[in-house]
């Protein structure tokens, strides 16, 4: 069934959903444009990537959004036919928008937030997303956003989204809570188009009354009272996540393939000596100070890249911070690297766990050495997972330094990354619109 | 002073140099595991970088980018890294969805739905607490979990971490905060806690800020809270880890002008604060900082005058918080975070809507009145003129 209640839980989504800052994704960024001016809107494709991109675009069948942040309002910039036919909107009502017209009462306001955190670091996110049709039917979308830079300055040029509708392979039966579900479910032939799909729904069992008192319906285009469903959560397959990440692939390329006509190339990819820009220098000094060998990787952007490596880690290793900075940590690993350490990580990083392995590793210079490795989820201002920090200790140099353990110093680092990244990306909240 | 024969590791015999009474010079056996317990002692020079701290090289918070992490805090955040991971902590609190509230002052908001306040004493409850007998307390039994370390003063020039089946009588036990408000979350504990002395005195105040020196640490801050309640024994400090400024630090401070300048001390009005504030710098003169601070603090709680206290950049600065006396039991006294404008809201229905206006309207409500505050801040004074003459 793949399909399990939470209610305790369902409740704290409630609350966690119900007062949080209103108005969408991109709502962050300023007022809407209305629908009439489409002069910079039109531009903001041409300009970059010539007069033929659209008609490319709209080779690729999947469903997707191109906004573009340096417009007022971050609007809507492109809507792909398989996108428009999915949310039942005409064109012309979507161009110059903001996405948050597509989201409605049981739209989760933290995924919202987390979907504006995203764009406000420029980095991917990959998301399950209750969205609006035009008609107000609710449908789930993984939506899947990445930023594409150019590749002169680093900046941020355009955003694409991919929203692939989640499919479920059941059904729920009975009524209560659940009745709304076959409404989400029970439409739409998106929903047949996958075939595996497991979704967790989150039960609300608290009165409408409750909900419209700490649901910030004000942001909200609906008039009906469809505020019944509140929050759920649904959880994307892989064969889901897969087609959303080659669905960007396919859009990245043709617009990185379009750019060079104009001769301003854009890229997926921050270049590593960006990327390790977007760590605040507050940051940076606070992490200068552990003298561990140690890592920071960022798990938003694409293959995890290490986005931040100690001095020790350098010395420890034999290579240079620009050969590590935009890298797997996989690069450690060699011919006789145990898999099932190899899995022991994976499976912690899945589950957002701690975990500490013994592991074969390899320096530059081919020699190899055994890892006491501590990986553990690091949590910035908003409590979210910001990066996951791996500390190594060489097992061949295990002493005690000052009365403390290697093990004592690993975690002693551990907690001093915990404290420093807690401050960073704190943002401002208000109970005013935003 | 004593000294400690190992007969085993499960037990010691102790020998006194001095042939006083042995209630009061004996230390507590630690009849743990057998590995004995992280033992911190303070050394009678803490450095802070490479200068010893004597009257003139006690110099302001350092926090250098470039200083290696301390001894302490390595110790510190490895052992509550170490319970957070497997231990007895309630929650991750860097879970916790934390904001600034928005405004000019920076307040700060923290959603924490599952945190409850813990005086000490509740943690303990478990323990006999009329019929405490130093020799048969067994801190492994008691707070088996919970116990990080303990720190005490020690007889070496340096800082130094050794690991003990003893512990001295004037040890403090560094525990851990199982409902933590932020990252780090301990409470300091005399080992003699259910013995006299009740309140803050120097020892203890120098031994909590003494602890801020050696953590070096400029996310560390160090509380203490009076209560002005009988039931609530005072004895002990809590600290933990604000990655971000608390809002009254930085606030513009008035300086009070007088003689202990000369000395090295500045006490200064905090300007512009909801709550009525003092501030005491003392950057190069950390031994009558402290000898001050206690001063003024065993006045206030003469005169039951609720108040809390917090000690931040590695204890140059200490703020002053005098609080009006709860007219009822249940109206409830602020801690000395939520003074600092660091607030925990339990429900996200409270902490969505949380506005400036509503918090610094709590603040204010435990401030003392201008007439209060002047006799808190003239007492200080005539203190510090006392003691700078």
């Amino acid at each position: 069934m793949g399909l399990r209640i939470h209610t305790i839980s369902a409740e704290k989504e409630i609350r966690g959903g119900g007062g949080g800052r209103s108005g969408g994704i991109l709502a962050a960024m300023g007022s809407e444009l209305g629908p009439g001016r489409l002069g910079p809107i039109d531009e903001s494709l041409s300009s970059r990537y010539s007069e033929w991109i659209r008609e490319a675009l709209e080779e690729i069948p999947d469903n997707f959004l191109i906004t573009d942040p340096s417009i007022s309002g971050h609007p809507i910039v492109f809507a792909s036919r398989g996108f428009l036919k999915m949310c039942g909107y005409p064109r012309e009502e979507v161009l110059g928008r903001n996405g948050r017209i597509f989201q409605g009462p049981g739209t989760d306001r933290r995924s919202v937030s987390e979907i504006r955190e995203a764009i406000r670091q420029e980095r991917s996110v990959q998301i399950s997303l209750l969205n609006y049709k035009k008609d107000g039917t609710p449908y789930w979308v993984l939506f899947h956003l990445c930023p594409v830079f150019g590749k002169e300055d680093g900046r941020v040029t355009h955003f694409v989204s991919v929203q692939v509708p989640i499919s479920t392979s059941s059904r729920v039966l009975g009524s209560g809570p659940w009745r709304n579900w076959s409404d989400i479910v029970g439409d739409s032939s998106i929903m047949r188009e996958i075939v595996f799909g497991s979704c967790r729904r989150e039960v609300c069992l608290d009165s409408v009354g409750e909900l419209s008192r700490s649901l910030p319906f004000d942001s909200y285009v609906d008039s009906d009272n469809r505020g019944l469903e509140a929050e759920e959560s649904c959880e994307a397959s892989d064969s889901e996540k897969q087609k959303a990440a080659t669905a960007i692939n396919n859009i990245l390329s043709t617009l990185t393939h379009y750019s060079e006509l104009t001769g301003k190339v854009v890229t997926g990819k921050r270049c590593s000596s960006i990327g390790i820009v977007t760590l605040s220098s507050s940051l940076t000094i606070s992490l200068g100070r552990i003298k561990q060998s140690f890592v920071l990787t960022d798990p938003y952007l694409h293959d995890m890249p290490i986005v931040y490596a100690s001095d020790a880690f350098i010395k420890l290793t034999g290579y240079s911070k620009h050969e590590v900075l935009g890298r797997n940590c996989r690069f450690l690993q060699g011919p006789n690297t145990d898999v099932e350490a190899i899995r022991q990580i994976r499976e912690g990083i899945e589950t957002a766990q701690s975990c500490t392995v013994h592991i074969l590793n390899y320096r530059k210079d081919g020699s190899s050495f055994w890892n006491f490795l501590h990986i553990s989820p690091v949590r910035n201002a908003s409590g979210k997972v910001a990066f996951y920090v791996g500390v190594q200790i060489d097992e061949d140099s295990k002493d005690d330094h000052r009365g403390l353990s290697p093990e004592m110093r690993q975690l002693g680092a551990v907690g001093a990354v915990k404290v420093a990244v807690r401050s960073s990306s704190m943002g401002v909240g208000s109970s005013s619109k935003s | 002073m004593v000294s400690v024969k190992q007969f085993d590791d499960d037990y010691c015999l102790l020998k006194q140099n001095s042939g006083s009474e042995p209630s009061k010079c004996s230390g507590v056996p630690w009849r743990g595991n057998g590995n004995g317990i992280p033992f911190y002692c303070l050394g009678t020079e803490p450095v802070r970088g490479n200068d010893a701290r004597g009257n003139d090289a006690y110099r302001a918070s350092s926090c250098h980018a470039e200083e290696e992490q301390s001894l302490l805090d390595s110790l510190l955040l490895a052992q509550w890294e170490d319970r957070a991971w497997k231990g007895p902590l309630k929650y991750d609190v860097t879970n916790c969805e934390m904001k600034f509230i928005s405004g000019s002052r920076k307040l700060i908001a923290q959603l924490n739905e599952e945190w409850k306040s813990t005086y000490f004493p509740e943690l303990a409850e478990y323990n006999v607490l009329q019929s405490f007998d130093p020799f048969k307390f067994n801190c492994m039994k008691t707070f088996r979990e919970e116990l990080l370390f303990c720190v005490a003063r020690g007889e070496k020039a340096k800082s130094e971490l050794i690991t003990s089946t003893i512990l001295p009588n004037d040890a403090n036990l560094v525990i851990l905060n199982a409902n933590p408000v932020e990252y780090g979350h301990v409470f300091i504990v005399p080992i003699n806690f259910y013995n006299p002395p009740q309140f803050l005195d120097l020892r203890s105040l120098e031994l909590a800020a003494q602890v801020a020196i050696d953590i070096n640490n400029c996310s560390f801050r160090v509380f203490y809270d009076y209560h002005a309640s009988s039931r609530v024994n005072s004895s002990y400090f809590q600290a933990c880890y604000f990655a971000n400024p608390l809002p009254v630090e930085l606030v513009p401070v008035v300086p009070v002008i007088g003689n202990w300048q000369e000395r090295g001390i500045h006490i200064f009005e905090v300007s512009d604060y909801p709550v009525k504030t003092l501030m005491f710098k003392g950057k190069d003169n950390f031994n009558m900082l402290v000898a001050l601070v206690s001063e003024i603090c065993s006045s206030l709680q003469d005169r039951q005058i609720p108040f809390n206290l917090l000690i931040s950049e590695c204890s140059t600065k200490m703020f002053l918080f005098p609080q009006v006396r709860a007219l009822s039991a249940d109206a409830c006294n602020l801690s000395a975070w939520e003074c600092g404008g660091h607030f925990v809201f339990r429900a996200r229905r409270d902490f969505d809507p949380a506005s400036e206006e509503s918090l610094v309207k709590r603040l204010a409500a435990i401030s003392l009145d201008s007439e209060g505050f002047q006799a808190v801040k003239q007492m200080s004074c005539s203190i510090a003129s006392e003691l700078s003459s």
